[in-house]
């Protein structure tokens, strides 16, 4: 059997939509038990004293990374049918921007925001709003910011296209690069408590 | 706090595997290049069925909709796709044809001159994973009898004329001309093959598609 399942038409619209919703459940839960409910948790990270957003975002990536790459090395995936998003650089970098200012602002990224709206929380549900007042917004303003949204196209490019390096090295870099972060957040975190004990 | 931790043995555990895996991946490529395994009874089924393809009159009807939500691959040489092509035909030769920007959820439409370099090119997109790949039925070949020189031959009954009426509108919207009489004379008299592009909704020259899927 060969992944994506989806693309290989083992099953179809109906049950991919049973798929995502039971997907969705497990992502949900996993980031409410991390804590990631929580704007307060959440916008620790940009002020350095709790870097599990950090921890467990870079788990995740590199988990993900290894497991699809040996998926599709012992051939169980087909990795170039799997999605991959057109890089539009400067719009992206321009809307990366955008999203950090709105999810330091606002305590919440989307996704989170939604996992605080589950469980209750005002500030998430006032951010859901923002949310969807953004979204009107937004299709309103497409024919003029249209062109500029897909201006830079560098097509589906990846780390070891732009590099020109073996895919197994651009991973090694970044596992390294992740356990390099891990190792030295307990101080990182007990560093910038301090200095904000300090001034209180 | 700590106590929800797993100990930090088990932390180094999970960090010499990370290690480990991308260190013997190094060097290593997911992707699988052009090797593709193949199911033939699938492809077999789909042929027997008879749903690899379109016929000339079928997509002719598409393109006058104005329907676009097709990818036509003119598969000929350029210097003849240069003197015609069906409208919004892109050219692709065949060794081209795998590193093509297509995707796989749009439906593509293949013609040559006659029908075998796009039942090649079908083989060659349906190994690839393409489910909605066609073939043009009779390749240019049909469209140009069928599309462009539709014909009536002489003591044709009233239901025959009547069709043609509306095959010379056909013919007329791509820019090409009804021919009447007698069948023999047609491959006799060499036929003008549309000059300029007929005027048409279809964008000649389309942008990649924008894709609906990912986050």
């Amino acid at each position: 059997m060969m992944a994506p399942f989806f693309k290989y038409d083992l099953f179809g619209d109906e049950f991919s939509l049973i798929v995502a919703v039971l997907i969705g459940f497990g992502f949900g839960f996993f980031l409410e038990r991390a804590g990631f409910g929580s704007a307060r948790k959440l916008t620790a990270q940009f002020y350095l004293i709790d870097l599990a957003v950090f921890k467990v975002m870079f788990t995740a990536i590199v988990t993900a990374m290894l497991g699809v790459f040996y998926l599709s090395w012992m051939g169980f995936l087909d990795l170039s049918l799997v999605y991959l998003s057109t890089t539009y650089l400067v719009p992206q970098l321009l809307g990366g921007a955008l999203l950090g200012f709105g999810f330091v602002v606002g305590g919440y990224c989307p996704g989170t925001s939604v996992v605080g709206m589950a469980t209750g929380r005002v500030d998430a549900l006032v951010y859901g709003a923002g949310l969807m007042a953004g979204i009107f917004v937004f299709g309103e303003a497409y024919p003029f910011i249209e062109g500029f949204m897909y201006s830079t196209d560098m097509g589906t490019i990846t780390l070891p296209q732009l590099f020109g390096v073996p895919y197994g090295l651009v991973m090694l870099v970044i596992v390294l690069i992740a356990l390099l972060g891990f190792w030295a957040a307990p101080s990182i975190e007990r560093y910038f408590r301090n200095k904000l004990t300090e001034e209180v | 706090m700590s106590k929800s931790r797993p100990p930090w043995k088990w932390n180094w555990i999970f960090a010499a595997v990370a290690v480990v895996l991308a260190a013997v991946s190094v060097g290593g490529d997911p992707y699988r290049g052009h090797v593709v395994t193949l199911n033939t009874k699938e492809l077999g089924m789909i042929v027997d069925a008879k749903v690899d393809h379109v016929t000339a009159e079928e997509l002719a009807d598409r393109l006058i909709q104005g329907r676009t939500d097709q990818r036509i691959l003119d598969l000929r040489e350029p210097t003849s796709y240069a003197e015609y092509h069906i409208p919004s035909a892109e050219n692709v030769v065949l060794g081209d044809l795998v590193d093509y920007p297509l995707y796989r959820n749009e439906q593509i439409i293949l013609y040559s001159d006659g029908g075998i370099h796009s039942a090649q090119a079908w083989f060659l997109l349906r190994a690839q994973g393409f489910p909605g790949v066609y073939m043009l039925l009779g390749g240019l070949d049909a469209w140009k009898d069928e599309v462009l020189f539709p014909s009536l031959p002489a003591g044709a009954d009233p239901e025959l004329i009547a069709e043609f009426d509306r095959l010379v509108q056909v013919s007329q919207f791509f820019g090409g001309s009804p021919r009447q009489g007698s069948g023999e004379d047609f491959t006799a008299t060499p036929v003008q093959m549309p000059t300029v592009e007929p005027p048409s909704q279809v964008p000649v020259a389309r942008k990649k598609k924008k894709h609906k899927e990912g986050c």
